[in-house]
């Protein structure tokens, strides 16, 4: 009983994955059987009248017959018969049928239509065309993908997508990226948005537990190569997220893979290798300027001491050096990658196989990052109504990673920049000098301290899909999620000041997600006017996570690194295990008229565990409307416009990223008693926690000019988030730091344009995407009561406070040095009873006028949020040549550099920046460098304060790529289908008034947004690259 | 038709069988357990006890000896931070040891402790459940003693936190009220812990004998010297406690649980004290003997040798809490034990008292006990007074080297209200406001209904 309805549902399916099969640029083989007649033709653009290459060419009636056009645009099909007709489509271009007549041979003129309108995008549970969208989504392509040569998903996405900021935590290789999706909407709880991998939700939060502080982290979306996603969706306003519930009040990002199509298979080989190096280097003070700031700073103090004379005595062996410790460090690192895939498949299988490897060092010695992956993506048809696949994938990471980051002295930034210049390297005696008066030696730690993590991870999902009834399809998936990952550290005696002292630590995690989606499809077309759709479905969801570990402390040696040979076992209280579940149910209505009139509504309800078990299901609908207002009378007629839609959308989301038992209180086994094992509270219990919640209005608007040579697009959100979860510092009067608690209220407001242009075409071709975007931030409530001077405290640079945004630095401010003692004419004071400042001291504001510098003298310093952000692309193409650059920016955000207070105060002996060369020296001196003073009893330099905000705008060629595509007449006679060459320079050129190493920069994650503390600095890459199709 | 209602029930049936019921999201805490209904069964008690002891090794491993000692006279510093901040009296509401986060974490440990105890052990009466709530009372009274003595006023928290719709920001109570509750706590002790524990725990546990040595302590704190004898008597009664000869004198706090010691927070290797950080760091400790309190020993006092490098005019170290000759320039965290009080203590106090009331022989008799071990002449009333200016300050004198560095000196000054009058020589201490610490900061910054001592403010 199959329906022609039905047939049209696979036809449509089948199309779908053509469409696919044509973005991989898939040459099908002609088919060849002999019979009555065979027609050629050529397919060409109608309006360039260039030949167009991969158009699908379909003969009706027949099941097998599709073929797609070669190089020229040609095709050739046999086993034809007059009156049958012929179907051509091709991505970008208007549909068009022909009949056979006696004629065999045709020229096709298809139509170019807005590529992006008959596109379709990933949806949550399904795919939509972007002309029937009502929510608001931007998608990346593996077109776009291919331009790159960055290894990850997230930094792809960065200036390429409107409404997402990306932002790096680590330029470290597998680093950290910081991702918000229209801002940061939570306060203690994850900021980072949902990440679905065909159809599976990924988990996007590195387990890693050792090798480095919280702000140098790893990115687990670097599992995923690149080079195997189809197109990256981000959905951004509550009709598209809701659909995902509780977890989407982020934003959720929909990574879909390739997969095979029908036809010949297809082997491409990518080759590439290339050279990264530091894109600036800082500059330091060399020995005798160094020598002079030390004895400087001795003079200044409050009760002069006698200098430590060995560190500046230049006949000492071991402090007569003059190195910068940059270019001990620093060098150039190679890397490379290939990809091997295979694609293919016929009417019952579709395959898309793929393997790569990368092994790419990082810019500080011995930092390397080698990862294997590794996918199978298979469909079969195995009854005309029953479909199966698998998707499986393997990752194997090894990271021999830095400790890179952090103001703690074991970061290699951080030494790297202050270790005194006049250091040696060796001892006299040849070994290492790993560590003099509290600065350890940068080059001993990246080459002989260990920071090791290797990560296994599996991702697989099985689904079956069953036509039911005509209209009424059926699909459900298992899915798994596995992370394992194995952690080494140790840090050598060399390092330490202590005699034969060294520590290690071994780690081992295990995460598993898995769980089940099944859900029902329904699409009916009545009268050739109302298009009808309808989800509906379920899933839980279940997490585990487990860690085991061990501390070591007095190896007998530096050689021997494992944890049997530590004499003191120090840590044996590492073994956590925690699990987490979740349980859904989802459905989504849509409708349109004539695609002319949208309407579409959404709703899903959660239940987490982590919440108190009254409060645990929360209900998150949507709906939203669209009215394509160009399909109207009068304005069809209209020439100039080709495309106008409106749409509205608002709807609720939440957020459940707390701890897993957070809500119920928490007893901590292991805090013993000497040998005697106890218990104690370590979270307070709160069972009135739940989920935060976000509802979000979005207005869109998208317009297309002159047959869509100019696409335009704009949306403007608010988002109102509230029952913020946070961590809510208590008086230690309760026994507890802090208590989860839903508390406060966040906005964001924003706008986002994007602009698409066809500038040029025919020989000489000209492409252009810009695109912009706006958020602003908001603290909009706070629980009274927690506030202290109006705020609460945030980390030691930020404050939360009503009104203003998450990342606001607040400290003193700076104005500037006395010149003489006697400008500080009012006698102003370090504190009610201190000295008063003096020639050579900052000059404080004094904000509440009471001649003293206090607490109550501080003030907003700084924002770390842009005003506007975004990127711009361009791509020229002429003859074989096809060169992309692209440009990102983020404008009106500013940055506080701990490493500037860093490296420009003095703590013991440590290396300043060459602007202490401007100190004030004497009285009378005109500068902004207050004088150098040891043990400082005005504790200057280590406030929090406005001379280490900077201006943080860039503008930043982040991306060139220059390809040329040998003809396919010359590769065919080494035996290639195809073959491309082509160069590739990221990060070539920054513009910025930012004095660190880059100002993409952030070193938290969280929410300390803003801050440079140090990270693995950012490199300038450039890289060749080879593709080979067989 | 058929079809459709075939493949429907498969559907239904797949979807039936991922189905799942509300007890998919009761996830009770794998590796910890879940806050509440955590005291179920007795050795949950026993845990829970044994965490709030862990609390006690987190309070005393840092701050101790600034508290007790890092404003007082024996001791001198280099070092910037707290030591500087005490020794040269310029507490400021940002020193660590302002932060009482510690107290209030023991404090909280022992009333879920006191709450849920009697839950483990359900209706049942039973030794161990008595032992277990006289040493939760005991620790909780320990750490309010000391809070009272550090900082005067404090918030009397005597409830566990366990939701929102408890008050969060406490104000202070009187120290009067702090100390009755202190009291209370501590007879209660008396009346449930052991006389002693098994092995390995028994100096290192409330014992009732412990909390008589703090009721003498806390008696004499509150000049109640009737009282304080009366605790006193009971602790020497006690025939598990007998002073150690002088050959054994180091070995009270290197090797720990001495027949001397009555209670001490013990420590090991995993879970080590800054002992070694305050006295013998190296060349390069927190503290070395102050000059005054080398002078103040007396000649032939078998104890000096002990307690630092006679040989040395300025000795680097403190030889006491590791022993005679000890020259490990490790700067590694120490694993020796923390004695809190100890016979030679109680002795003292007893003396003290009896002084107090006027009552010489007996205070004499005590007092001697403790010379004649250090091989000093013993004192008559005339000598003590020529000596030492009175009986009281002969034996404060003697808990001065006798008890040097183990966190007393400073509360004797307090106790004897001769504080000022020692430190203002050295570091010009003259407000009794000042004798408290400030309230960190970041206490004050959290609970609004707190005020800063008035000196700070």
């Amino acid at each position: 009983m199959k329906s022609s309805a039905n047939q049209c549902n696979l036809k449509g399916l089948y199309y779908v994955l053509s469409l696919f099969f044509l973005c991989s640029n898939l040459i099908f083989p002609a088919i060849v059987v002999a019979q009555q007649k065979t027609v050629t033709g050529r397919v060409i653009d109608a309006t360039t009248k260039s030949p167009l290459l991969g158009v699908t060419v379909k003969l009706s009636d027949t099941k097998n017959v599709t073929v797609s056009t070669d190089q020229r645009g040609g095709f050739v099909l046999d086993d034809v018969t007059i009156g049958q007709s012929i179907t051509f489509s091709f991505v970008g271009y208007s549909t068009q049928t022909i009949k056979i007549d006696s004629r065999s041979s045709y020229t096709i003129a298809l139509v170019a239509v807005s590529n992006l309108m008959e596109e379709t995008v990933v949806v949550g549970y399904g795919r939509q065309k972007k002309r029937n969208l009502t929510g608001s989504i931007v998608s990346v392509g593996a077109s776009e993908i291919a331009k790159t040569t960055l290894q990850d998903p997230i930094s792809i996405l960065q200036g390429r997508a409107a409404g997402v900021q990306v932002s790096s935590n680590s330029g470290a290789p597998g680093g950290e990226m910081s991702i918000r999706v229209r801002g940061s909407s939570s306060l203690n709880s994850g900021n980072n948005p949902l990440f679905v991998v065909d159809g599976i939700p990924l988990e996007s939060n590195s387990i890693s537990s050792l090798n480095g502080t919280e702000n140098s982290g790893l990115n687990p979306m670097t599992d995923i190569n690149p080079n195997d996603i189809a197109s990256i969706e981000i959905l951004k306003d509550a009709a598209s997220t809701a659909i995902y519930g509780s977890r989407a009040a982020n934003g959720v990002v929909m990574i879909t893979t390739k997969r095979g199509a029908e036809g010949r298979p297809e082997v491409i080989l990518n080759a590439t290798t290339g050279v990264s190096s530091l894109t600036r280097k800082l500059s330091v003070l060399n020995a005798r300027q160094y020598r002079e700031a030390v004895l400087d700073s001795y003079r200044g103090m409050a009760k002069p001491e006698e200098p430590f004379y060995t560190i500046i005595d230049s006949l000492n062996p071991m402090n007569s050096g003059d190195v910068d410790w940059q270019d001990e460090l620093m060098r150039s690192a190679k890397q490379y990658k290939l990809d091997l895939s295979v694609r293919g498949g016929n009417q019952g299988t579709k395959y898309a196989w793929s393997s790569s490897y990368l092994d790419q060092d990082g810019v500080i010695l011995n930092s390397n990052y080698k990862r294997f992956t590794s996918r199978l993506n298979v469909d079969f048809t195995i009854s005309d109504r029953i479909r199966i696949g698998q998707s499986i994938s393997y990752t194997n990471a090894v990271n021999n990673r830095t400790n890179a980051a952090g103001s703690g002295n074991l970061s290699i930034i951080r030494s790297l920049l202050i270790r005194p210049p006049i250091m040696s390297m060796y001892l006299p005696n040849g070994s290492l000098n790993g560590y003099m008066i509290g600065q350890r030696n940068p080059v001993g730690m990246a080459l002989f301290s260990t920071n090791l993590n290797k990560s296994n991870r599996i991702v697989g999902s099985q689904y079956v899909e069953i036509d039911l009834y005509k209209d009424l399809k059926f699909r459900s998936n298992v899915n798994l999620d596995y992370i394992s990952m194995k952690e080494d550290e140790f840090m050598p005696s060399i390092l330490d000041y202590r005699e034969g002292y060294n520590k290690g630590a071994v780690r081992s995690s295990g995460n598993l997600t898995w769980g089940n989606e099944s859900y029902f499809t329904y699409a009916k077309n009545i009268a050739n006017a109302h298009n009808i759709g309808a989800v509906l479905g379920m899933s839980f969801q279940k997490w585990r996570y487990d860690r085991t570990g061990l501390d070591g402390e007095y190896f007998p040696s530096d050689d021997i690194r494992t944890l049997n040979g530590a004499s003191i076992i120090s840590n044996q209280g590492v073994n956590i295990a925690s699990e987490h579940a979740m349980l859904s149910y989802f459905g989504r209505v849509t409708y349109d008229y004539l695609g002319k009139y949208l309407l579409e509504f959404n709703l899903r309800t959660d239940g987490s565990s982590r919440f108190g078990r009254n409060r645990r299901f929360g209900f998150f609908p949507s709906a939203s409307a669209g009215w394509r207002f160009v399909e109207e009378k009068g304005i069809k007629d209209l020439g100039w416009l080709s495309d106008g839609k409106l749409r509205f959308s608002l709807g609720s989301t939440g957020n459940e990223a707390i701890g897993d038992y957070t809500s119920r209180g928490e007893f901590t086994l292991g805090t013993n008693y000497l040998d005697f094992s106890g218990a104690a509270p370590t979270v307070m219990p709160n069972p009135s926690l739940t989920w935060e919640t976000t509802r979000q209005y979005n207005l869109g608007l998208e317009l297309g000019f002159f047959k869509n040579r100019i696409l335009f697009s704009t949306d403007a959100y608010l988002k109102k988030t509230k029952d913020l979860l946070y961590n809510v510092p208590i008086p230690g009067t309760t026994g507890f730091e802090f208590i989860t608690q839903n508390i406060g209220s966040i906005e964001n407001r924003g706008l986002e344009f994007s602009l698409q242009t066809r500038n040029l075409e025919g020989a000489f071709s000209w492409n252009t995407n810009i695109n912009v975007s706006l958020n602003r931030n908001k603290v909009t409530s706070l629980p009274k009561n927690l506030l202290t001077g109006g705020h609460i405290q945030n980390g030691a640079f930020h404050i939360l406070q009503e009104g203003l945004p998450i990342g606001v630095f607040y400290g003193w401010r700076f104005l500037g040095v006395y010149a003489r003692d006697e400008d500080n004419t009012s006698g102003l004071t370090n504190g009610a009873n201190g000295p008063a400042f003096v020639g050579g001291d900052p000059i404080w504001k004094d904000i509440n006028n009471d001649n003293m510098i206090d607490q109550n003298d501080r003030e907003i310093i700084g924002y770390a949020e842009p005003k506007y952000f975004g990127g711009i692309s361009n791509d020229f193409s002429y003859m074989n040549f096809h060169l992309n650059v692209f440009f990102q920016y983020s404008f009106g955000n500013q940055i506080y550099s701990e490493l500037n207070h860093q490296r420009n105060s003095i703590v013991r002996y440590n290396n300043l920046s060459t602007d202490a060369l401007n100190r004030w020296r004497e009285q009378g001196d005109q500068t902004d460098f207050p004088r150098l003073i040891r043990d400082d009893p005005k504790q200057s330099d280590s406030r929090v304060q406005s001379r280490w905000v900077e201006d943080g705008s860039y503008l930043k060629l982040k991306n060139v790529n220059l390809r040329y595509s040998f003809d396919p007449s010359w590769s065919k006679r080494i035996g290639l289908r195809k073959l491309d060459a082509f160069v590739t320079a990221t990060n070539l050129i920054t513009w910025t008034k930012y004095t660190g190493f880059d100002p993409d920069v952030n070193s938290y994650s969280g929410l300390r947004v803003g801050l440079d503390e140090g990270s693995y600095p950012q490199s300038r890459t450039f890289m060749l690259g080879l593709i080979l199709g067989l | 038709m058929k079809n459709l209602l075939k493949y429907t029930f498969y559907s239904l049936l797949f979807l039936s069988v991922c189905g799942c019921s509300n007890s998919l999201l009761d996830k009770e805490p794998i590796s910890n357990v879940s806050g509440q209904g955590y005291y179920k069964k007795p050795s949950d008690a026993q845990a829970g006890v044994n965490g709030i002891y862990n609390g006690l090794q987190a309070l005393f491993r840092q701050n101790f000896a600034y508290w007790g000692e890092g404003r007082a006279d024996n001791i001198v510093t280099r070092h910037a931070g707290d030591p500087a901040a005490l020794q040269q009296n310029t507490l400021t509401p940002v020193i660590n040891s302002a932060r009482w986060d510690n107290f209030y974490t023991v404090i909280s440990r022992a009333n879920y402790a006191i709450k849920y105890i009697p839950q483990a052990f359900g209706t049942e009466d039973s030794e161990q459940k008595r032992q277990l709530l006289g040493q939760a009372h005991a620790l909780r009274a320990l750490a309010y003693f000391y809070l009272v003595r550090i900082w005067g006023q404090v918030p009397l928290v005597t409830e566990p936190y366990e939701g929102l719709d408890q008050d969060l920001f406490v104000k202070k109570n009187t120290e009067a009220e702090v100390l009755t509750k202190v009291e209370a706590d501590l007879i209660l002790a008396t009346e449930n812990c052991a006389s002693s524990y098994s092995g390995a725990r028994n100096r290192v546990m409330i014992t009732k004998g412990a909390a008589y040595a703090f009721l003498t302590q806390l008696y004499m704190w509150q000049k109640k010297y009737a009282q304080a004898l009366e605790m006193a008597e009971k602790v020497l009664a006690d025939p598990q406690y007998a002073l150690v000869p002088i050959e054994d004198w180091n070995n009270i706090f290197v090797k720990g649980s001495s027949t001397e010691s009555i209670f001490e927070v013990g420590y090991n290797e995993v879970q080590p004290n800054n002992l070694r950080v305050w006295y013998a760091n190296g060349s390069d400790s927190d503290y070395v003997p102050s000059a005054g309190f080398i002078a103040s020993i007396e000649p032939h006092d078998l104890r000096k040798p002990r307690i630092y490098d006679v040989s040395q005019v300025q000795p680097r170290k403190i030889w006491k809490f590791f022993g005679q000759g000890f020259n490990d320039e490790s700067p590694e965290p120490s694993a020796g034990n923390i004695v809190l009080t100890r016979l030679a203590d109680i002795l003292l106090l007893k003396a003290e008292a009896h002084a107090n009331l006027n009552q010489p022989v007996e205070a004499l008799g005590l007092l001697n006990r403790i010379r004649t071990r250090a091989g000093l002449p013993v004192l008559d009333q005339n000598k003590a007074q020529s000596q030492f200016g009175s009986l009281v300050g002969s034996i404060l004198h003697e808990r001065s080297v006798e008890l040097c560095f183990e966190g007393h000196r400073w509360f004797d000054l307090l106790r004897n209200e001769i504080a000022i009058s020692t430190m203002k020589p050295i570091n010009g201490l003259s407000d009794k406001r000042n004798l408290l610490w400030p309230i960190h900061e970041g206490e004050l910054l959290k609970n609004p209904n707190l005020q800063q001592n008035e000196f700070y403010r």
